[in-house]
């Protein structure tokens, strides 16, 4: 009977209930097209940062050569210290893999350069690294990674990036950065003999320079190619001695990720670079809160609506709510009454209020990321409760109202 | 007969507002099967008698006694339960559910008081002389006026109340409706029950077996 009473209610007053209604799917929108944006724009800030450079560094534990990020001093390798570069992949294995951006390790070694064209000869650091590498994980998924995805931004190319390979063939392909370039005379297309020396033993190979790379940072005096060149020209296999990490954590400590890398792969160090990672989160958490002040506005402006509405609708229907007591109806039955039709329509303007918000996270998406949001399902379920609540608290006050109606107005005839 | 005071008021007043005396120490007793009729003039009291008695408002003094319970010391829970146990209610605008229908307003009354019975609630209409299924799923705003008050009726009996009260239940119909609302009072208070019922009309008042005329809060004659 409950339900028979609560349906016909509600179709009787198809009008306040719409205008209710569309009060809540306004005020649940916001709060789902900002959840949308919110729990995407980890994603999305994240990559938009991750085009800053890695935050974390991963060295053998007791080296002290001279390596850093830019032009960030980090530390230096006094004795020859090595991370494997089979276990690298282990930094995908971790708990808070999902938050690992990308990775890309590094050899370095000082080597002779020679400009062919020219002449010209100049010690430079000679860096071998992934650019674009697919890395199968356990689970069978392919992961990209490399210094393009971690770098991409800050490095600004001329030419071309090249690309790993797998097998040393005989053209190899080069990226320098702009000082080695202007030392040496270098332009794309030439080529260049690098010589590593190790007490008697000599290896030479030539290089084509495909890219110059301008970043403002140590880079620009290094010699770039792909990590197996390096590792053959230094007899280093499947040594390097850093790894750059990028990673992004909002809901755990940067810390965290590089104790885990740590756990993993036994005989390192990560190391964190506060620095930028404090600015990332500082920023997030500014923009969150900025996006809760809104939906919180938004959110009482609602209650505001709703509950005028409601009000309206009770004192309409005095004469009902009286009636129903008269004839036995109990305060907290009236209650039911109201808070079952608020309920409904706080749950069916959460629904449609959830889908226009998935509309309006578009279009924050389009605007400020230049991108699509990716609609959270998770956000439904958080989208009906806070309705449910918003329409349950706007009705307190009617709900109250009602309950105090005096069952004698019947009589009385008012 | 042994008079056992069935309902009894002892000095009943009401006052609104701190000083309108609506009633004013309002003595009375009456007994099991009666059928008392309220007269008097509009603004005497008459109806906030029946508020009294029908459990519908408390007195600001003395108290209302039924069925050897006073309930003016009841609490609003108890108020309520004992009045849809007790008291039958109806209207002279009979009022009804809008959104329901004829049939779904007698079953309220069921649903507030216990659980639903959907074959007595017909029944009890059928006795009411509502037992077209048109009329039983018509919403009272396609029922007569006749119609809407004898649905108002079979909810104020559907519980099997011993009191029923009726603030002017002809005062809204045309002579030949009146006539059969009042058919269906006469028989109620033939099996039985207790009945209070304000009128102006006085061949109406003249049906019940005690009249009381109420005047500026008081009891004016009793008969």
């Amino acid at each position: 009977m409950f339900f028979r009473i609560l349906r016909k209610s509600l179709s009787r007053q198809k009008g306040k209930v719409l205008i209710s209604m569309i009060a809540i799917i306004m005020g649940a929108s916001i709060p789902s097209a900002m959840l949308n944006v919110s729990l995407d724009i980890n994603e999305k800030i994240g990559a938009e940062f991750r085009k800053f450079g890695a935050n974390l560094l991963v060295v053998p534990k007791s080296d002290t050569i001279e390596i850093g990020i830019g032009d960030i001093s980090l530390s230096s390798v006094k004795d020859q210290q090595y991370i494997n570069e089979s276990d690298i992949y282990k930094i995908k294995t971790i708990n808070w893999s999902k938050n690992v951006f990308g990775y890309a390790p590094f050899l370095y070694q000082v080597v002779s350069a020679k400009a062919k064209t020219n002449g010209e000869e100049q010690q430079v650091v000679l860096t071998g690294t992934w650019f674009e590498k697919n890395i199968s994980l356990e689970e069978g998924e392919i992961f990209t990674t490399g210094v393009r995805k971690i770098n991409s931004w800050w490095w600004n190319v001329e030419g071309e990036w090249i690309e790993d390979i797998e097998t040393i063939s005989d053209t190899i392909y080069c990226m320098i950065g702009k000082s080695v370039a202007e030392k040496l005379s270098l332009n794309l297309g030439d080529e260049i003999e690098v010589t590593y020396r190790e007490t008697v033993q000599e290896t030479t190979k030539n290089l084509t320079v495909v890219g110059i790379i301008t970043s403002g940072g140590s880079e620009d005096n290094h010699i770039f190619v792909p990590l197996l060149v390096a590792q053959s020209l230094t007899n280093r296999e499947n040594r390097v001695h850093t790894v750059q990490v990028s990673a992004l954590c909002i809901g755990c400590p940067i810390e965290t990720i590089a104790d885990e890398i740590e756990t993993k792969i036994s005989y390192i160090e990560a190391k964190t670079i506060l620095q930028m990672t404090n600015a990332e989160m500082n920023v997030l958490e500014k923009i969150q809160m900025m996006l809760a002040l809104i939906t919180i506005i938004a959110l009482l402006a609602t209650i505001l609506g709703v509950s005028t509405t409601l009000t309206t609708s009770v004192l309409e229907r005095r004469t009902e709510i009286g009636l129903m007591k008269s004839i036995g109806a109990e305060d907290r039955k009236i209650g039911a009454l109201f808070f079952a039709e608020s309920s409904i329509i706080g749950l069916l303007g959460g629904f449609f209020g959830f889908l226009i918000g998935i509309v309006g996270a578009q279009f924050v998406g389009i605007l400020v990321f230049d991108s699509l949001v990716t609609p959270q399902v998770i956000v439904l379920p958080i989208v009906l409760g806070i309705s449910l609540l918003v329409s349950l608290l706007a009705s307190l006050v009617p709900v109250k109202r009602a309950m105090g109606i005096e069952p004698m107005i019947v009589l009385r005839g008012l | 007969m042994m008079v056992t005071g069935y309902i009894q008021t002892h000095n009943l007043s009401r006052v609104y507002d701190g000083q309108t005396w609506a009633l004013n120490n309002v003595n009375l007793t009456i007994e099991e099967g009666d059928w008392v009729s309220i007269i008097g003039p509009s603004g005497s009291g008459k109806t906030t008698l029946l508020n009294m008695i029908g459990c519908l408002d408390k007195p600001t003094e003395g108290s209302v006694v039924i069925n050897g319970i006073t309930v003016n010391t009841l609490n609003q829970r108890q108020l309520t339960q004992f009045r849809r146990e007790q008291i039958g209610l109806i209207f002279q605008q009979h009022y009804l559910i809008p959104y329901l229908t004829a049939l779904e307003n007698v079953l309220i009354a069921m649903y507030y008081h216990s659980s639903v019975n959907e074959k007595k609630a017909i029944e009890v209409l059928a006795k009411v002389g509502i037992e077209h299924q048109r009329q039983l799923n018509n919403k009272p705003s396609k029922l007569s006026g006749g119609e809407q008050q004898r649905v108002c009726i079979a909810r104020a009996l559907i519980n099997e109340p011993k009191i029923l009260v009726a603030d002017e239940p002809t005062g809204n119909l045309d002579q030949k409706n009146g006539q059969v609302v009042m058919d269906l009072i006469h028989n109620l208070y033939e099996v039985g029950h207790t009945i209070l019922l304000v009128t102006h009309n006085m061949d109406i008042a003249k049906q019940g077996n005690q009249i009381l005329q109420i005047v500026d809060g008081k009891v004016w004659s009793s008969n």
